[in-house]
């Protein structure tokens, strides 16, 4: 009941965002009808379009999925871009060195990457548990940490033989990529996507029906009242941070052994900051977070093809993606606010 | 030149904090307001000094209405209010805070600040050094900068809210003197407290209000009894209350010393027996809460010793103490009792001891039916914390409660519940002490304080004032010690 | 509770104007070139022009407009369109951090699908895409510009890729001329270089300017014992705060230790800047930027000439190649054209001297530029060792193209790191 009464706003908001979107195409000139449908057709026009949105939709998923849980527990984990680094780092490093056949590797790099993304989360939460430090600027100076790391690995250690430079590590052996499977004349990234689906069912079920995911939210929603209630607060805390960076630490393994193949330094794509709008567009609902993160890099894979085609700047995707969430907030504002003063006449303060 | 105050009304919602006030004070009077806690000062005093517009009413000074919209407009006007805690900037040195605020442009010129200071300070008997900061004066100095600057400032009537909270015994005398010399000098001062014993020392009028209405004026002085009376109105003839056998002691706290903000509880030797029920009387903000949250454990005592059910839990943790079966309720239902955007169902489910990792939410709801039922809560299973009423929330805070437990703290039970709900908190908690379960509760309410308890703790100033046993004692005595005083 | 909504709202912006801001500052000048297409605009009187209808793909790791390595590329693509009427397909900042979801083949396939007949992949970065791409495509040329993938003496040749060449320009030799107008302008022989990240490419780039200043700086007189050149590496071929070094800082560490020029090797002109300030405020020192004709106009007063990359001539004749059906993949490293280093049409590395280079040194360097140009003068002639005193070149030894392009050090007489390791 009240979901639905929150879609509504929702829904006028990104129907304003659309026009919009139209007024400023046709400000710089450009087919505002053509740009779209070249959006579209960019993102599902053909078979190879729909692999590569598929492919760019798992990864943001799965950290959007880890930042709901995070949310719950009333963090803002701002560090999420920093646990998909790390997560993908992990992942490198056993695409590196384990041997063996694919049914060994590639499990071996889902859980590296969801160790590293989790410790790098769980730093995160000690910091915040222990040292009094606010999660978002922890997790900010993890997120730089993690960058720099990702950077050093490539440009020194892990640098590929002869010309070594921001082009990523070497390529890793096959066996240790994530399996496509070809259909249509198209590798499809079966794999990420079911990591994905399955992570956003896994928060969706936590959170919904069991005693953690009840607990999780009653500490994120009023820490202090939990805490007399007998919930060890800190514990769920960490426990928020591991999950949720667990799964963007697979997201990482996503991007390193499906999407490149080698752990270059901006590995993250942006998507765990992508993610932090995904969610909040979605309302913290896990069950949104799949269509609006489907709906996300449709228009960044999209985007693409504006540039191509009509030589229009494909920034233009992100600021649409930006003019969105502005829409929506500011829709969400109105209401929020008009429930307020209604609810104020009544209430004392 | 006189302040006037003609039907002020005030609401916040359907809390009638301000309703129909009227009363005049003629220049060079010492004024007390008195009240108890809750009675409506507070409110009334923000509206002088613009920190709250009133719904209707006016505020009439030397013939002229004043539009207050602002605390900067009641400055302008000549009202000036000293907070319980004076609004002072701590870093800043003791001149900065003298002319901040201050109606100047953006020009400082600080040399003339500081003779002004020293003129002004001179006048009213004080000294600083401008240079210190302002965070190593006492709050004594504190309150006396606070006054020099409004002094500067022009002001023609000072409010003192609660002034002597947090002063020592050579800082009130001072106050007092500066109180009375500002009087003289033809100022109006509104002195806001609820100590009889202060109002009685030092007011030459006051006025009593209560429920957000004026329900007493007269000239200083006044008997004692009289100003109780109107205080805390028709005191409940006490009825014989079911007094049960109590047990064994359950509670022992030996020489405890409790520290928390000003608050300092010394040495307390106090037992609560096994199925009693112990009252904590007190203006809030005198001890009880602290009381409250040591025996839950939110608090580790500084010295001594607290023991439940012959388990030594002084310094364990609060998990500690709910294991002991020591359950706390505390005043905020919904700031720290229940947790917004979390139903009934969850609830109930967060606080049940065999819930599994998969929740049967089957179960969850018929649990929910159950209690909401059996403690009449009106709302649905899926209804959230935040949409219950307080009384329907303070039930559900009653159906929460562990059945094993042993000892109950409870903080305002019934505060802001009709009386049908009140009554009915009751009867569920005293069916609990018959299974043998202590009570202890904080209440601001009398006639609740002597109709459930068996003995009654009398908190003033920190500490504890006197311990009363139910039965011996009645509200005028209370509403004596409670100011304080003892009965003459 | 709802104080932590208000701060969510407050963060919530916070990101967006980030994010849209990021958008905005990425944006580059409108484009209109392949809004304009082929049929219509100029070329239609010129219908007979060889190239009409023939389509390419520019694929370019930075923005187009970056003054810097892509901007020389994409003129490149421009002056195909110029001189042949084939329309170019351009996508810029092809890069994991600007298009985390968009890989090189996807690029490369779109454009195919597009009707491009011949792909240029500009930055060694994409090495891996543009491999894929022409194991995917067999039958479209592609050009890998800087790389090695075609050279069969190379390290990492790949012979079964027979669509993908490389074109790579010999920088080595503008690096030497710049080495050179450094030393015949500095008077306290202190040289020293902001490199970017350390490889093969700048490696051999450092070792040029080093051999070109030593020629100059001896050939004017000076004692050899008195030349310097110390190189810095900042760890990216830009500043990333927080991740590399910052080149301001870095160069103004070389000005305070004493240097008097200080050349870049980075994308980015702060060398320059640093330099022009510093001169305004009395101090006798010079930069030299890289990579982009205009680049000196920052700092003129100070700007002693910048070395550049021409790829409109070798980027046409592949183009050629293919519209006539005679392309073959081939490794192409290509100097200057000797009779006039700058001649837009012929020439693939340039050099134009700065205001601050004095007459005399600019004559000198026309003699050294013509030494290069008709042999008398060889650089890369043994005895020359490399840091560790181990033996790059022995005496009389000429440097092979294989042995210059994979220098396993910097030469010994640079003070600076040869490898991150």
């Amino acid at each position: 009941m009240t979901r639905l009464r929150l879609a509504v706003p929702t829904l006028v908001s990104l129907f304003a965002a659309l026009v919009f979107g139209v007024l400023l195409l046709l400000v710089v000139g450009a087919p505002p009808f053509e740009a779209l449908s070249l959006l579209v057709e960019g993102s599902f026009g053909s078979a190879s379009k729909i692999s590569a949105t598929l492919l760019a939709w798992s990864p943001l998923l799965l950290a959007s999925a880890g930042l709901v849980i995070t949310f719950a527990a009333g963090l803002w984990n701002i560090g999420v871009e920093g646990q998909v680094i790390m997560g993908a780092i992990a992942a490198s490093w056993v695409a590196r060195v384990v041997p063996g056949p694919g049914w060994v590797v590639v499990p071996g790099t889902i859980l590296a990457g969801a160790i590293g993304g989790a410790v790098w989360a769980l730093l995160a939460g000690f910091l915040k548990t222990h040292g009094g430090v606010h999660e978002i600027f922890g997790g900010l100076g993890l997120d730089f940490v993690a960058a720099g790391i990702a950077t050093y690995l490539v440009i020194g250690p892990w640098k590929r033989a002869g010309v070594a430079s921001t082009s990523g590590t070497d390529i890793f052996r096959q066996e240790a990529w994530m399996p496509e499977f070809q259909a249509f004349g198209v590798g499809w990234p079966v794999v990420p996507v079911l990591l994905g689906l399955a992570s956003v069912a896994l928060v969706w079920v936590l959170l919904r029906g069991t005693l953690f995911g009840l607990r999780l939210k009653s500490v994120g929603n009023n820490s202090y009242s939990s805490f007399l209630l007998g919930i060890p607060t800190n514990r769920y805390l960490l426990g928020a941070f591991a999950l949720g960076g667990a799964l963007a630490g697979i997201a990482g393994t996503v991007q390193v052994t499906a999407f490149h193949h080698k752990l270059v330094p901006a590995i993250s794509g942006g998507y765990g900051f992508l993610a932090i709008l995904v969610v909040l567009l979605a309302g913290f609902s896990a069950a949104l977070v799949a269509p609006i993160a489907l709906f996300f890099v449709a228009i960044s894979v999209g985007s693409t093809q504006l540039d191509l085609r009509l030589g229009l700047d494909s920034a233009f995707g992100g600021v649409l993606q930006g003019v969105i969430v502005l829409f929506v907030m500011f829709g969400g504002a109105f209401a929020a606010r008009r429930a307020s003063w209604s609810r104020s006449t009544q209430e004392e303060p | 030149m006189a302040l006037e105050i003609r039907d002020i009304h005030k609401y916040f919602g359907p809390v009638r904090a301000s309703d129909g006030v009227s009363f005049t004070i003629e220049s060079g009077t010492l004024h007390g307001i008195l009240g108890e806690n809750g009675a409506g000062k507070s409110t009334l005093m923000k509206i002088l000094s613009g920190f709250y517009e009133a719904d209707s009413g006016e505020v009439v000074l030397d013939g002229e209405v004043l539009d207050l919209r602002s605390p900067a407009d009641a400055i302008e006007a000549g009202i000036g209010m000293l907070h319980q805690d004076p609004l002072v900037f701590l870093p800043f040195s003791v001149l900065d805070n003298f002319v901040l605020g201050s109606p100047g442009g953006i020009h400082l010129d600080r040399s003339e600040a500081q003779s002004e200071l020293a003129r002004v300070s001179a006048d009213l008997g004080f000294h600083f050094d401008p240079a210190v900061a302002a965070g190593d004066l006492t709050v004594g100095e504190r309150q006396q900068l606070a006054i020099t600057r409004l002094m500067w400032l022009g002001a023609k009537v000072l409010i003192f809210d609660e002034p002597t909270t947090g002063i020592s015994a050579t800082q009130r005398v001072q106050l007092f003197t500066t109180l009375k010399r500002l009087a003289q000098d033809g100022l109006i001062v509104l002195f806001v407290s609820h100590k009889l014993e202060e109002v009685e020392e030092l007011c030459d009028s006051v006025t009593v209000i209560r429920q957000g209405k004026v329900v007493y004026e007269a000239d200083m002085p006044v008997p004692s009894e009289t100003l109780v009376a109107e205080m805390f109105g028709k005191i409940f003839v006490q009825e014989d209350h079911a007094s049960i056998e109590t047990g064994a002691p359950l509670l022992v706290c030996r020489d405890l010393v409790l520290d928390e903000g000003t608050t300092h509880i010394e040495a307390l030797d106090f037992e609560i027996a096994s199925g009693e029920v112990v009252g904590l009387a007190g203006l809030e903000g005198s001890g009880q809460r602290t009381l409250l949250r040591a025996c839950a454990g939110l608090i580790d005592p500084t010295g001594g010793t607290l023991t439940v059910d012959g388990t030594d839990l002084t310094g364990a943790s609060y998990r500690d103490h709910l294991h002991a079966g020591v359950h706390y309720l505390p005043a905020g239902r919904l700031e720290e009792g229940l947790v917004e955007g979390i139903s009934i169902a969850e609830h109930l489910v967060l606080v049940s001891d065999d819930a599994s990792f998969f929740i049967d939410w089957k179960k969850a709801e018929e649990v929910a039916t159950k209690e909401i039922d059996e403690y009449s809560i009106k709302g649905r299973p899926d209804s959230n914390a935040e949409t219950l009423s307080g009384g329907n929330q303070q039930r559900l805070l009653l159906a929460m409660i562990p059945d094993e437990v042993r000892l109950l703290l409870l903080e305002h039970p019934t505060r802001g519940l009709d009386v049908e709900s009140a009554a009915y908190v009751w009867t569920r908690l005293l069916e609990r002490r018959e299974r043998g379960t202590s009570i202890m509760f904080a209440s601001a309410d009398l006639d609740e304080l002597l109709r459930y308890s068996d003995r009654i703790v009398v908190f003033f100033g920190g500490d504890i004032f006197a311990v009363r046993d139910a039965a011996e004692t009645d509200g005028e005595e209370l509403g004596y010690l409670i100011g304080g005083k003892e009965r003459v | 509770m709802r104080q932590g909504k208000r701060s969510v709202r407050l963060l919530m912006l916070l990101v967006v104007f980030a994010l849209v801001a990021a958008a905005c500052s990425s944006s580059s000048e409108e484009t209109t070139t392949t809004a304009a297409g082929g049929d219509e605009g100029t070329t239609t009187t010129e219908a007979a022009m060889p190239g009409e209808g023939f389509k390419f793909g520019m694929i370019l790791v930075g923005p187009e407009n970056d003054r810097g390595w892509s901007q020389a590329h994409y003129e490149a693509g421009k002056y195909i369109e110029e001189m042949t009427g084939a329309e170019m397909i351009s996508l810029d900042t092809v890069n994991p951090a600007d298009r985390p979801e968009t890989s090189v083949e996807q690029v490369v396939s779109d454009m195919i699908d597009q009707g491009a007949q011949l792909i240029f992949a500009t930055s060694d970065d994409m090495k891996d895409g543009i491999e894929a791409a022409a194991a995917e495509h067999p039958d479209v040329p592609m050009i890998w510009s800087s790389g090695d993938s075609a050279w069969e003496e190379g390290e990492a040749y790949r012979a079964d890729l027979p669509n993908l060449g490389n074109i790579m320009g010999k920088m080595t030799i503008g690096k030497a001329i710049a080495g050179c107008a450094a030393a015949l302008t500095s008077e306290t022989g202190n040289l020293a270089y902001v490199g970017p990240l350390i490889n093969d490419e700048t490696r051999r780039l450092v070792s040029s300017v080093y051999l070109g200043a030593k020629n100059c700086w001896e050939k004017a007189g000076n004692d050899p014992a008195d030349l310097n050149l110390e190189v810095n590496w900042i760890g990216f071929w830009f500043n990333i705060p927080g991740v590399t070094l910052d080149p301001t800082e870095v160069t103004n560490a070389f000005f305070d230790g004493g240097a008097d020029v200080v050349l870049s090797g980075i994308d980015t002109t702060e060398a320059l800047v640093v330099a022009g300030q510093r001169a305004a405020a009395g101090e006798k020192v010079w930069a030299i930027p890289y990579d982009f004709e205009g680049a000196c106009s920052e700092a003129p007063e100070v700007c002693l000439g910048v070395p550049y990359f021409n790829w409109g001539p070798a980027y046409l004749d592949v183009a050629a190649s293919v519209m006539n059906g005679t392309y073959e993949r081939q490794f192409q490293w290509i100097g200057p054209d000797w009779t006039d280093i700058n001649n837009p049409d012929t020439s693939m590395i340039g050099w134009v001297n700065g205001d601050a280079l004095s007459d005399d040194a600019a004559a000198a360097l026309d003699e050294f530029i013509a030494g290069l140009g008709d042999g008398s003068i060889d650089l890369f002639v043994g005895p020359l060792n490399y840091q560790d005193g181990s033996t790059f070149l022995a005496d009389g030894e000429k440097g092979t193209d294989v042995q210059i392009w994979y220098m396993k050090q910097l030469l010994e007489g640079i003070e600076g790191a040869s490898s991150s390791g």
